[in-house]
């Protein structure tokens, strides 16, 4: 592979940085009557992680030129538990507290191990969205979206 | 002096059944997250923030404090019994408690590491007593631009006690602040970097930040990562422990020596008033000044228990040493104290110089629970829960992560009831596990995002107040001691320290 994955963070994180570099001059002139305006500061934090990320680019690219290519595999359980909280969140008010921290749950237990003894599993998830639901709204007061309202 | 009767005051509201609850809960769910290798008691307090908003300040601020004087003790038990430190600031309590276990004096080593957090959280916390009102008195002296000299020295100095790492602790320093700028403007009516999303206006709230920079990113490093631990909880749950084996024996105690305990307390009360040091150097420095100085040196890291007291009584000190910056300056020393300043802002309290004079009854129970800790459930919690340590750490940790997601995603929907911060939460999980995966150090970001607002007010306000002469930094006195000292800092901590460092090398 020609970029390892640090290499594509710091290139993200230097596009990142160049973007809000370049939206904060929109903002307008740095300085104004002898005073900062409201872009000095984000231009020169821009300029700072501009600076940091081109310093990072290059020592990984010369330690790239000394060493071997050393991507460890991983997994990519990560990504999925990632892409369940996304979803728990999109169906959160909609489905209500119960069936959708029920399923999510359950998926982040069968995510964490191995896919079987579902029963003990799903008894599991039920134990715990209880006793979060008991905890948040029977004893801290928070009230929490149901299906029916 | 009214400050400290004030604390000592204080000790009358830990006989409250609800305070109480929530300080021994705090202490028990600390020891807890410690102890679990990857887990720590950061994510604890991270977990917690949300239900602060239903408890009074006070009550909240006591279970913080206990929280984080039992998440630097609780490390020591799978230092010792596993070698595996449940938190980093216990590294040092492996080198000699992991040793004493294989000799079958495991429960001596968790006694002395119990002693030493006791002394060295009690002794911290007492200086801190002691020491807090003064600083916050001479605090007042401190005006706009030397406000804005001591944040960036804050910043400079948390950036560069990165060894190793600086430009990732710079980036990701600039990370930090580049979201404190998004939502409206401080001074002037102009909201910056909302791109027309209203949710943005009034700027990334702390709630997710925190959740998901300590929370989120913390499940999703587990789930990346293919660590087990259950065959050395497995061995080294065979060995049966009895209560009094814990109690260490005075003729050890008296060998160690006082003098060992007291320094080692100072050398990390000392590291804690510095900002982004944290427990693991402390007890890194501590123990190395008591090789320096013992009489048998090759006897360390062979299972001397006076390398578990120096290490526990220094990385516990520390927990006094953190809040003093945090209290009268607002600075966070480390990732535990930036989530106590988080509670002290969420319920309306501003740090600063101010609030030890006008708010002290908010900050005298704090104090008093982490005191009360130190003395009374670090002692306690061994005794009761000890032997059973070994059974909490191998608790299922598939059921273990799926309930802290839980709690950490429905808790960031708790502060305003949105699913917005959830979205907010999961992002900054994210960002902030991409960081830690790429050996960035998210305490500078943490610390970017939260002097981030102050340091550009302040750095404004000192330019307008000068009509935009820089020079104020250096002419006005209260700066020109802050510049001097970041200084001196960056001489000892970029400029001197690798070039004796190269120099060895080079000898070697």
């Amino acid at each position: 592979m020609f970029l390892n994955r640090q290499l594509l963070f710091l290139f993200f994180t230097l596009a990142v940085s160049v973007g809000y570099f370049i939206s904060a001059m929109s903002l307008g002139a740095p300085f104004s009557d002898g005073g900062l305006t409201p872009s000095f500061f984000p231009i020169l934090v821009g300029g700072a992680a501009i600076m940091f990320a081109c310093i990072l680019i290059l020592q990984a690219l010369r330690e790239r030129a000394g060493a071997g290519e050393a991507d460890a595999p991983g997994t990519y359980i990560h990504l999925w538990v990632v892409v369940a909280i996304f979803v728990y969140i999109l169906v959160f008010r909609t489905v209500g507290y119960f069936i959708s921290s029920g399923l999510f749950v359950f998926a982040l237990i069968v995510l964490f191990s191995l896919f079987e003894k579902l029963l003990q599993k799903a008894i599991l998830t039920a134990v715990i969205v209880g006793l979060a639901y008991i905890m948040f709204q029977q004893l801290f007061g928070v009230r929490l979206p149901t299906l029916w309202g | 002096m009214d400050f400290i009767i004030l604390v000592f005051s204080s000790f009358g509201l830990l006989l409250d059944p609800v305070n109480l609850t929530y300080v021994i809960m705090g202490f028990v769910i600390g020891t807890i997250f410690a102890a679990i290798p990857g887990l720590t008691a950061t994510l604890a307090m991270a977990l917690l923030l949300p239900l602060t908003y239903t408890l009074s300040v006070e009550t909240a601020l006591m279970a913080c404090a206990s929280i984080y004087m039992a998440g630097m003790c609780g490390g020591s038990i799978t230092a010792t019994t596993i070698n595996i430190p449940g938190a980093p600031s216990s590294m040092m309590t492996a080198l000699d408690g992991y040793p004493m276990q294989q000799q079958g004096k495991g429960a001596l080593a968790l006694g002395h590491a119990a002693f030493g957090s006791m002394f060295g959280g009690a002794v911290g916390a007492l200086l801190l007593i002691a020491v807090a009102p003064f600083v916050a008195e001479l605090s007042l002296l401190v005006k706009t631009t030397g406000k804005f000299s001591l944040l960036a020295f804050a910043l400079i100095v948390v950036v560069i006690a990165q060894r190793g790492r600086i430009p990732q602790a710079g980036l990701a320093a600039c990370i930090g602040l580049m979201l404190a700028t998004v939502g409206l403007d401080a001074m002037e009516p102009i909201t910056r970097f909302t791109y027309g999303y209203s949710n943005l206006t009034a700027g990334i709230a702390l709630m997710p930040v925190i959740i998901g920079t300590f929370a989120i990113a913390e499940v999703l490093m587990q789930a990346s990562s293919s660590s087990d631990i259950s065959a050395a909880t497995a061995a080294a749950s065979k060995t049966r422990i009895r209560r009094r084996d814990f109690l260490p024996p005075l003729s050890d105690i008296r060998k160690i020596g006082f003098g060992c305990y007291l320094k080692s307390t100072l050398i990390g009360y000392f590291v804690g008033t510095l900002p982004g040091a944290g427990g693991s150097m402390g007890s890194f420095l501590a123990y190395t000044e008591a090789v320096r100085t013992s009489d048998e040196p090759e006897s360390f890291g062979k299972g001397n228990p006076k390398g578990i007291a120096a290490s526990e009584s220094a990385n516990n000190a520390v927990c006094g040493g953190a809040m003093v910056p945090m209290l009268t300056f607002g600075i966070p020393g480390d990732p535990i104290t930036a989530i106590m300043l988080g509670v002290l802002v969420i319920n309306g309290v501003q740090p600063g110089p101010q609030l030890m004079s006008d708010q002290a009854g908010l900050i005298a129970p704090m104090l008093a629970a982490l005191l009360f800790s130190a003395v009374v459930l670090i002692p306690l919690t061994l005794y009761i829960i000890g032997p059973y340590f070994i059974k909490i750490v191998s608790i299922r940790k598939d059921v273990l992560y799926a309930a802290i997601t839980l709690l950490a995603v429905v808790g960031s929907y708790v502060a305003t009831f949105s699913t917005f911060q959830m979205f907010m939460a999961l992002g900054m999980g994210v960002l902030a596990f991409y960081l830690r995966r790429n050996g960035f150090p998210v305490i500078t970001m943490l610390l970017g995002y939260i002097l981030g607002p102050n340091l550009e007010e302040f750095l404004r306000r000192s330019l307008a107040l000068s009509n935009g002469d820089p020079t104020t930094f250096f002419t006005n006195l209260d700066s020109l001691f802050f510049v001097l000292l970041t200084l001196v800092f960056v001489y000892f901590l970029v400029i001197r320290k690798p070039a004796e460092q190269q120099a060895s090398a080079a000898a070697k």
